[in-house]
């Protein structure tokens, strides 16, 4: 009940709506109230006593009944939905705002599927309960606040009888509840199984066709799509059967009533029509009733998606601005790693002891084995993660004493996979600087070596990527991924693997331009081609989270060690060559 | 409605039942009727003071609500079951025709767009389905009982309690038109929104690197605000529908009926148990069915969309297909031969101009290349996942248009360019390469790929998760898994496309190793940008802009002094000097 108070705390700015909507419930109720009585009026009184004029009163009173009811309960259901709406917009923002806060651990370790489901499917739930559950229940209580005592006032024998069924149908449902609330949570999971699945082989797409295993994932996809399917009908069954209880209390409920109100209309006691009205205020008894179990099934479900969603705004985030952050305005990119150590899982360091000391300017290559931990190292930089122990700092300040965005505004980071989003060629290279002007875009492509290819296509800039669009090769993503961080102008730029599915040519093209963005600015390259690295001022080695040797090319390759063992390795044949040709 | 009869069609094949369900839906509407009538002979008696058996009233109460909530418990499974059997059938068909259409259909469409079609599209037939068909039927019966009984019991009184039906049906035509444009402002506001943030969280790490998260947010905000007031809107729209339908049939309809309906006693043409009925069989039986039915109209307007979106997947033509007369591909030695082969992707713009290729068995190929040369779509085509424009490509002589798909694809291995994993065990990812193989043939295949230590140092060994919930890889760990998965296939014909990028030379040289044994007696393609993973070649493709330039082995290229020495240069520059230099000093 904890989540539904904390979700009533949203309704708190909109109190005075909420007020509104609650009189207003008050008001319909009132005017539910009536009409059995008018009837009554006609049968007992108008009909016997053939009063033709009393019926253009009834007429009048009718018509002008339900006018007022119309009107309040317009009002009232726009005040609803407008507060349903409202707060789906509200959570909808929140959630957003807040997934968007959380680190990217949040997002390794979750499928994109689970986190929408989230952000849309839950937060309706949420909403269907505000706008058909709570509403419903306020006005049946209020209901059966009012006729209750209406029923007495009638007739109490009678009042009597027709609650005396109620706690059957209470007894029943309760015995059911258990199973009801299980089989939600069931449906639950299996739906987000199914979502998860699906989101994963359809992404995956090109694994499954590539191994021929089509027939298998739609029978394996079947499966879950059964689960569904026979726990729906289990639902299916158990809400039935309540339904049933349901009609038949409600029918001996009803016929107790007429039996008894015939003994005493017979005996003179009770009017028929009072019998007829008393039979239609029954209804405003019964049906609340059933409806409140029903919300209660509803509210099942909902808590279970208000848990869902709770639980992900409670989510801290793990990187966020320390109180007393600094901005820096004009970062000089000077960067030190101080005694660094870190790991995704607590006990499972990847880096270990990172001593690294970078001045503003200098072009850093990291090198060594995958696994080795090198595009950890450069995620702490841009703060994606913090340190385990010891401290990363830029121009001298530890970066969790910086505003976040004030570091990542001033890195540019290209990372291994190139994502690109569904918009045209320009909107993507702009992305990080939505004020570029049109030569600076132009010249970022240029600097990408990609400006060619891009005038090639039919619309140019213009051309839309992905859906609906163009397909690129992966090493046209890369160079559309560096054209967008060097058109940030940023003052610490980080490739990770950028390069990798370039040709070596193509490659060679990027790599004079990418010196030429370089330059006045600190890089951290990541690269296993080392003709790609060995003019950098400052080559870093790492093995196993270490950092095993720092030095120059000329440096390294002058002692054994990693460095020259790559270096020997993949020069190897070269060599071979170039000493035959030397020798022949 | 075209789409609707198509819907019918698919339907069809559940008529047993379909028609056990019409059946009970005419029981249930026959169980209905008798209520009123109940209630006027009680009434009547009552207000004559006449003395009747109220312990048959009392049965016949209980007996009619027994009968209607077995039958309406047996209506809703046999419902349910429809729907739930139909959305079942549909999402197979659905899933199962997705798999079979080609990867241009999935770069195409983002997976969120894919996955709505599967469950909510499906989910609003079912609605459909479970809810119109059988509203219809039932509708249908007990509107045309209802007025029969009205007619007899009093034709006037029953003519009065229906004057008021144009105002009823004119309200809901005029604003009918507005809330179905609004529905559809709102289904197409939300796939906008849809999309964008798959995307967007999809693509996190850009996100925050660019440090956006604000205005992504605000983006959000902006079309959430505007879903906002749309649908704010439409409940305005249907709340002013629905209060005005109430006024005119509970308020309007009922004052009509006690106002001629008490005349009509008063002049005793009428009874006052049958005026009791009269109004609950006005309000309870006639105006609900009559805009029920005309709503159905507007359900199936509204599902229309969800037919065309699900109709459209449907009849995608995979542009990859067996031939009827396909036969499956036997064992093959491994020879390919692409003969003058064109492709394009879009019409108009050959991506592939003329290759001729002649691949003995067992021979590794290494294709070379500028990005966009058209390295990739020549192993795509190879795998078919597209057919060639023009020419053929045949492997051991058979042209891959005349072998099933799966029969070739099983004997191509593919390690591609982004690995993708799924989530789930090691084990399982490296076992999705040949699902029948056992824990030692996947360890085997892990040891293979020189992945096997890295696996036996984590806490769980193979059955450690990947992914959510699960342990982060390295680019280079997640490449070595998917080497191990292509091993375990134990394919024919082996294709790495750029496979070992994110490999430093060093574990690169380890899966060499592994390779070079694997590729052993297979016919292996390469596509690699460094030259020194790819000298040992039997041969090697240049490729520029779609057509080949050069062809041959390392030592041939480098002798012929064209493209291939030049990249060779290019790359071993550094190397070459040093040498020189060492070499001039000495």
């Amino acid at each position: 009940m904890n989540n539904f108070s904390r979700l009533l705390s949203y309704l708190k700015p909109y109190r005075a709506r909420v007020v509104m909507a609650v009189g207003l419930m008050v008001l319909v109720t009132l005017t539910a109230l009536p009409m059995p009585r008018i009837t009554q009026y006609v049968i007992d009184v108008a009909l016997p006593k053939k009063q033709y004029h009393a019926l253009n009163y009834v007429f009048l009173m009718v018509v002008l009944l339900y006018l007022v009811r119309g009107t309040i309960s317009f009002l009232l259901n726009y005040t609803i939905s407008w507060l349903g709406q409202r707060i789906v917009f509200d959570l909808r923002f929140q959630s957003y705002r807040h997934i968007n806060r959380l680190s990217l651990a949040y997002y390794d370790k979750r499928q994109t599927g689970k986190i929408m489901a989230r952000v849309i499917d839950d937060i309706n739930v949420i909403q269907y309960m505000i706008t058909g559950g709570f509403v419903t229940l306020i006005t049946d209580i209020l209901t059966l606040v009012v006729v209750i005592p209406v029923i007495f006032w009638m007739d109490w024998r009678l009042a009597f009888i027709s609650i005396t069924v109620v706690p059957i149908y209470v007894a029943c449902y309760k015995l059911f509840l258990k199973r009801i609330r299980r089989l939600s949570e069931q449906l639950r999971e299996k739906w987000d199984a199914l979502l998860g699945a699906l989101q994963e082989k359809i992404a995956g797409i090109t694994v499954v066709k590539a191994f021929a295993r089509e027939e298998h994932e739609t029978e394996r996809f079947m499966l879950t799509v059964q689960d569904n399917f026979s726990l729906g009908m289990q639902q299916a069954k158990l809400n039935r059967t309540l339904g049933v209880v349901a009609t038949v209390i409600r029918a001996v409920g009803t016929g107790l009533i007429f039996w008894m109100g015939t003994k005493l209309v017979l005996g003179e006691q009770l009017q028929p029509g009072e019998l007829i009205a008393f039979v239609g205020y029954i209804g405003y008894l019964y049906d609340p009733s059933v409806r409140l179990v029903d919300f209660n099934i509803q509210a099942q479900w909902a808590g279970a998606a208000m848990d869902r969603v709770f639980e992900t705004l409670d989510t801290r985030p793990e990187i966020t601005d320390a109180p007393n952050a600094i901005t820096i305005r004009d970062m000089k990119g000077a960067v030190e790693f101080r005694n660094v150590t870190f790991g995704y899982e607590p006990d499972n360091p990847v880096l270990r002891n990172i001593n690294l000391k970078v001045e503003p300017g200098k072009v850093v290559a990291i090198v060594g084995p995958s696994g080795a931990g090198k595009t950890s190292l450069v995620n702490l930089i841009a703060r994606f993660y913090d340190v385990t122990e010891g401290a990363v700092l830029i121009d001298g300040v530890d970066v969790r004493q910086i505003r976040l965005e004030s570091i990542r505004r001033q890195i540019g980071y290209v990372s291994q996979e190139s994502l690109l989003f569904s918009v045209s060629i320009r909107e993507n290279i702009a992305y990080g600087n939505k004020e570029a002007t049109e030569e600076q875009i132009i010249q970022a492509a240029k600097d990408a070596d990609l400006h060619d290819f891009i005038m090639s296509l039919p619309d140019g800039y213009d051309t839309k990527i992905g859906e609906d669009g163009i397909k690129m090769s992966v090493g046209q993503k890369q160079r559309l991924a560096i054209a967008r961080a060097t058109l940030t102008n940023p003052r610490i730029l980080i490739l990770d693997d950028a390069t990798s599915a370039l040709d070596s040519k193509t490659e060679a093209n990027v790599q004079q331009a990418l010196e030429r963005v370089m330059k006045g600015r600190t890089n951290f390259v990541i690269a296993h081609r080392l003709s790609t690295i060995v003019n950098a001022d400052q080559i870093v080695v790492m093995d196993r989270g270490e950092i095993v040797d720092i030095g120059t090319h000329a440096e390294l390759v002058a002692r054994p060690g990693v460095y020259k063992n790559l270096y020997d390795e993949q020069f190897k044949s070269a060599q071979e060559e170039a000493l035959s040709a030397l020798l022949g | 409605m075209r789409n609707f009869f198509r819907l019918l069609h698919e339907v069809r094949r559940y008529w047993k039942v379909l028609l056990l369900i019409g059946v009970l839906t005419l029981m249930a509407a026959a169980l209905g009727l008798p209520g009123p009538l109940i209630v006027k002979y009680l009434v009547d008696h009552l207000v004559n003071r006449q003395p009747f058996s109220i312990f048959a009233v009392f049965c016949a109460l209980v007996g009619v609500a027994i009968a209607s909530g077995l039958v309406g418990f047996a209506l809703t499974m046999s419902v349910t079951y429809l729907g739930q059997r139909f959305k079942l059938d549909m999402r197979r068909k659905l899933y199962g025709h997705m798999q079979t259409l080609s990867l241009g259909y999935f770069e195409k469409n983002q997976t969120g767009k894919l996955m709505s079609n599967i469950t909510n599209d499906v989910a609003t037939l079912d609605q459909l389905i479970g809810g119109g068909f059988v509203t219809l039927v039932s509708d249908l019966v007990t509107l045309t009982a209802v007025l029969i009984i009205i007619f007899t019991m009093n034709w006037q009184l029953a003519l009065v309690g229906m004057s008021v039906f144009p105002f009823y049906i004119a309200n809901y035509l005029l604003h009918i038109g507005k809330i179905k444009s609004t529905a559809d402002d709102i289904r197409e506001e939300r796939d906008v929104m849809l999309g964008d943030l798959q995307e967007k969280l999809a693509g996190a790490l850009v996100v925050k690197s660019y440090a956006k998260e604000r205005s992504e947010v605000l983006q959000f905000v902006g079309q959430n605000r505007s879903l906002l007031n749309l649908n704010v809107r439409q409940g305005v729209l249907g709340t002013r529908l629905w209060t005005i339908a109430e006024f005119i049939g509970s308020g309007l309809g009922v004052a009509l009926i006690l106002w001629f309906g008490g005349r009509q006693v008063m002049q005793g043409n009428l009874s006052p148990g049958a005026l009791v009925a009269f109004v609950s069989f006005i309000t309870g039986y006639l105006y609900g069915p009559i805009l029920r039915l005309i709503q159905l109209n507007d359900q199936i307007a509204r599902t229309n969309a969800a037919l065309r979106r699900i109709f459209a997947t449907l009849d995608t033509e995979p542009n990859i297909k067996d031939r009827p007369d396909a036969i499956p591909l036997p064992p093959i030695q491994g020879a390919v031969r692409y003969e003058n082969v064109w492709f394009e992707y879009e019409p108009g713009q050959p991506v592939l101009k003329g290759i001729n290729l002649d691949i003995k068995p067992g021979m590794m190929v290494a294709l070379v290349g500028q990005s966009g040369s058209g390295k990739t779509t020549m192993i795509n085509l190879l795998q078919r996942h597209y057919d060639v424009t023009e020419g053929r490509i045949t492997v051991d002589g058979y042209d891959l248009r005349d072998v099933t798909l799966l029969s070739l694809r099983k004997q191509v291995g593919v390690v591609i360019q982004e690995t993708i994993l799924f989530n789930t065990t090691i084990r399982e990812n490296i076992r999705y390469g040949r699902l029948e193989a056992t824990d030692e043939e996947v360890e085997e295949a892990a040891r293979a790929a020189n992945i096997a230590h890295v696996i036996e140092g984590l806490p769980r060994g193979y059955d450690t998760r990947i992914g959510e919930e699960g342990i982060k890889l390295s680019g280079g760990e997640k490449q070595r898994l998917a080497i191990a998965r292509a091993i375990l296939s134990d394919p024919r014909i082996l294709i790495l496309d750029e496979a070992t990028s994110a490999l430093d030379s060093e574990t690169e040289t380890l899966i060499q190793e592994a390779l070079e044994h694997l590729m052993q007696g297979r016919t292996s393609f390469v596509i690699a940008h460094r030259l020194s993973t790819i000298v040992k070649a039997d041969l090697i493709v240049v490729m520029e802009k779609g057509v080949i330039r050069e062809m041959g082995s390392h030592q041939e290229l480098l002798q012929q002094g064209g493209v291939y020495a030049g990249l060779y240069n290019q790359q071993f520059k550094v190397a070459l000097d040093a040498i020189q230099t060492e070499g001039a000093a000495a």
